[in-house]
């Protein structure tokens, strides 16, 4: 998509322009003059949880004239206050409350994948934002592995780009899956992505910078980049694209009330089953807020987990749990990491770890003995993440200090691995409670073969390219990243938990708005995608308010 | 502005310090950055400079152990020390996880006190000592063994590796000493970086003073531990090593 002038993109989220321009980075008069709702106001919608999918959500339908309330369990940030240009520090940014990890290959959660707050896990992830490739869409009927989508790439389009405008994306032309542009140019390169490109043109295989959600240049109020490298630790500089700045201050400038520090702890439905809004603790006190519509946009421990949390005598196994979707297909996926040693000095914490990537190893090919494939990116991890590579390697002691010691002529890759969905990887609740006496998330995850396979592939092409590069060594690990799925949609009740519109097949006014959502995952950063799918998901709510009938008295869900 | 000028003087020291005195960076020292700092970057950093030894979390017990073991864990032999077990004390009495738990671990603040006790334990066993009154080889070879081991005093020995290791690096790599030790360029906000790219340094930067790879000899040190643990495998008994 060719960039639209500013104007354009103003004139339909103002978000960038809400922001101030000298040198604080929050708004607070906007958020002090907030249109705050009474509880005993019935609102036309209220979004559990405010990021990728609930903050885009709840710009929109705030657009539209409805009243609008997201709660979320964190605090509203404010990045010059709350944030800070240090890793150990940051860990306030991630979802820290307890969760247990099971199965025959855990997934660590926390930093890795989980926020907190208004903007969400937005607000720690890399910066990446591809689109997914147009296969995505239908793994079963293509390669016989994952799922088929209710909808199409094609449905997604128009979604993805007026995102990428928003944000806005920089990168250049991007010549895989659905071939586009970027709004923005791309970002000059640090010595992280110098040594991967010069690794990977050194073997033919093709990279491109980006796609980034940082504009290379002002967007707005939000200041140029300063190449600073903490992007995973929440952006200072209000560089880098979370909904904290690129959705919610339009929200609340169209009447949108954010609530933080609100943890829901139940939805509530009638005998008819229907929604009639949802109970939530913050300063230690229940309180219920009523409800015309209610989203759920928790991602993917959190949704299944409010859905498990909220049964009733409709529903003994859990809200929208009839046929036993809820907390399924639960998917990471696989990022092995590979670090190359250089002579020469990389510093790679110079620069935004989010650089460069390659998709050319995302398709299927029929000459591997696995499906699906894999995407490549530059990922520059800081010291404290560094050490876990190392440390992963068994060192200790000496050869530990010895390594970091050489921290800076290590260049780092990642892969994002199209692991599969599987019905056994899922959330459930554990005997344990949270400091609310709510049961903790138990997430037991196990890898298939295919997955094993593909991983090791995408381990070993990294070590190509950095020896290709140069690199005297390299070490590699195993990890994850990324959570999608665990209440997927699907074409009917018994394969999924919402429609292709994101309606719980089970509550007619019930919406699931976020990661949870997604069938597969692609080898694509997801939060683009979440963002796409809700912004489509508030266009189709809009047009059905449209149609006229008061809600309330419409067998549907509409608003 | 002067009172930050204030602390940056407080908070250096000449030469600058690393851990155990061991640089690769000569005089480069990150917190001649301080005044470039953010005002609660600077806060949260620099409070880790504090050193007060007085513990909360670990018993008078545990002490010895965990500063043994982390000791170990992170090479820190000599003075000066990152106060390691300080930090890690702040953070299990806080309850600062990281936000998981392996379903077969207990909470991470309980795994820590029944792993110091089970250290203890092993020690006695083995020895007829505390874990901290070993050898420092010793000390190694147990600390070897929980991470060559499947089970170890019925904790899943992978995961309570993880767990030692993800607190005691996380603790020790967010300290400004080890930044000047590995040359880091620290917290960067609002002062961000001009000169990015292979080989390209910013004014402040400082290029290693001895350039070589030092990882070769961290092999040959693994080596020679091997080796040396092979030697002790092979003697009859646990007697001749008394």
């Amino acid at each position: 998509m060719s960039r639209l002038s500013d104007a354009d993109v103003r004139a339909r989220n103002a978000s960038a322009w809400l922001l101030p321009s000298g040198d604080e980075r929050t708004n607070h008069r906007l958020r002090a003059d907030m249109r705050r709702y009474d509880e005993s106001d019935e609102v036309d919608v209220v979004v559990v949880g405010c990021g990728a999918g609930g903050g885009t959500l709840m710009q929109r339908l705030a657009r539209t004239g409805a009243s609008v309330v997201g709660l979320d369990a964190g605090p509203f940030w404010d990045p010059d206050a709350d944030w800070v240009s240090d890793e150990a520090g940051s860990h306030r940014l991630y979802w820290t409350e307890p969760r247990v990890i099971s199965g025959s290959d855990p997934v660590p959660l926390g930093s890795n994948n989980s926020g907190r707050g208004v903007g969400g896990s937005m607000i720690h992830y890399a910066g990446y934002t591809p689109r997914f490739h147009p296969s995505d869409f239908h793994t079963f009927s293509l390669d016989g592995v994952g799922a088929d989508w209710p909808i199409a790439y094609q449905d997604l389009k128009p979604y993805y780009q007026a995102i990428e405008q928003e944000l806005p994306v920089s990168g250049q032309s991007w010549p895989w899956g659905d071939p586009h542009d970027y709004p923005y140019s791309p970002q000059p390169l640090g010595g992280n992505g110098q040594m991967f490109v010069r690794g990977a043109h050194a073997l033919g295989v093709t990279t491109k910078v980006g796609p980034v959600a940082i504009a290379n240049g002002r967007f707005g109020n939000r200041p140029h980049c300063i190449y600073r490298g903490f992007c995973l630790q929440g952006c200072k500089v209000n560089a880098k694209a979370s909904p904290l700045i690129t959705h919610i201050p339009d929200a609340l400038a169209h009447g949108a009330e954010i609530r933080p520090n609100c943890m829901v702890n139940r939805v509530v439905v009638d005998g008819r089953r229907r929604a009639i809004g949802v109970t939530y603790i913050t300063g230690g006190v229940e309180h219920f807020q009523a409800a015309r519509l209610v989203v759920v946009s928790g991602y993917s421990i959190e949704t299944p987990r409010l859905l498990l949390l909220s049964g009733s005598k409709e529903f003994p196994d859990g809200l929208c749990n009839d046929h036993g979707q809820v907390g399924h297909y639960l998917m990471v996926q696989g990022a092995p990491q590979v670090a190359g040693r250089f002579d020469a000095e990389v510093r790679m914490y110079k620069a935004p770890p989010p650089e460069v990537s390659s998709e050319e190893f995302y398709e299927t090919d029929p000459t591997k003995p696995y499906k699906r494939g894999f995407a490549l990116q530059t990922v520059s991890p800081l010291p404290i993440t560094y050490s876990e590579h190392v440390s992963a390697q068994g060192h200790w002691g000496e050869a530990l200090r010895e390594y970091m010691r050489d921290y800076n002529h290590w260049a780092v890759t990642g892969a994002l691995c199209e692991f599969l969905p599987r019905y056994e990887n899922a959330v459930t609740l554990a005997a344990e409670t949270d400091r609310n006496g709510l049961p903790v998330a138990n997430f037991s995850y196990s890898m298939c073969d295919n997955d094993r396979a593909l991983e090791d592939a995408a381990q070993h092409t990294q070590e190509e390219i950095l020896k290709a590069a140069g690199a005297t060594e390299t070490i590699a690990v195993k990890r994850y990243a990324h959570l999608v799925g665990g209440c997927r949609m699907a074409a009917d009740a018994t394969q999924g938990v919402v429609d292709a519109d994101q309606r719980s097949f089970a509550v007619p006014n019930l919406y699931l708005v976020d990661g949870s959502v997604l069938p597969t995952q692609g080898s694509a950063n997801p939060a683009l995608t979440i963002m796409a799918l809700a912004a489509r998901c508030a266009e189709r709510l809009a047009a059905s308010r449209n149609q006229g009938a008061p809600a309330a008295t419409r067998a549907g869900g509409g608003l | 502005m002067k009172d930050r000028e204030v602390s940056s003087g407080l908070a250096r020291r000449h030469p600058p310090v690393t851990p155990g005195g061991k640089g690769r960076f000569g005089d480069f020292d990150v917190l001649g950055q301080v005044s470039r700092w953010d005002l609660v970057t600077a806060g949260v950093v620099l409070a880790r400079l504090d050193t007060d030894p007085q513990l909360s979390f670990f018993t008078a017990e545990e002490e010895p152990t965990v500063r043994a073991l982390t000791d170990l864990l992170l090479g820190q032999h000599d003075e000066p020390r990152v106060p390691v077990v300080e930090m890690l004390d702040k953070r299990l009495l806080a309850g600062e996880t990281d936000g998981w738990r392996y379903e077969d671990m207990p909470e991470d603040s309980d795994a820590w006190r029944r792993s110091l006790a089970a250290l203890d334990d092993e020690a006695r066993a083995l020895h007829g000592e505390r874990f901290s009154d070993l050898p420092p080889e010793r000390q190694a070879r147990i600390v070897q063994g929980v991470q060559d081991a499947d089970e170890w005093h019925g904790f899943s020995a992978g995961h309570l590796w993880s767990l030692w290791t993800r607190y005691a690096c996380s603790a020790f790599y967010s300290h400004p000493w080890t930044w000047n030790e590995i040359g880091f360029g620290g917290p960067a906000y609002p002062r961000g970086y001009k000169n990015m790219g292979v080989d390209r340094r910013e004014g402040w930067e400082r290029p290693e003073v001895d350039a070589r790879d030092p990882v070769p000899w961290a092999e040959r040190r693994e080596e020679a531990l091997r080796a040396h643990e092979e030697r002790q495998d092979a003697s009859p008994s646990e007697e001749r090593d008394r």
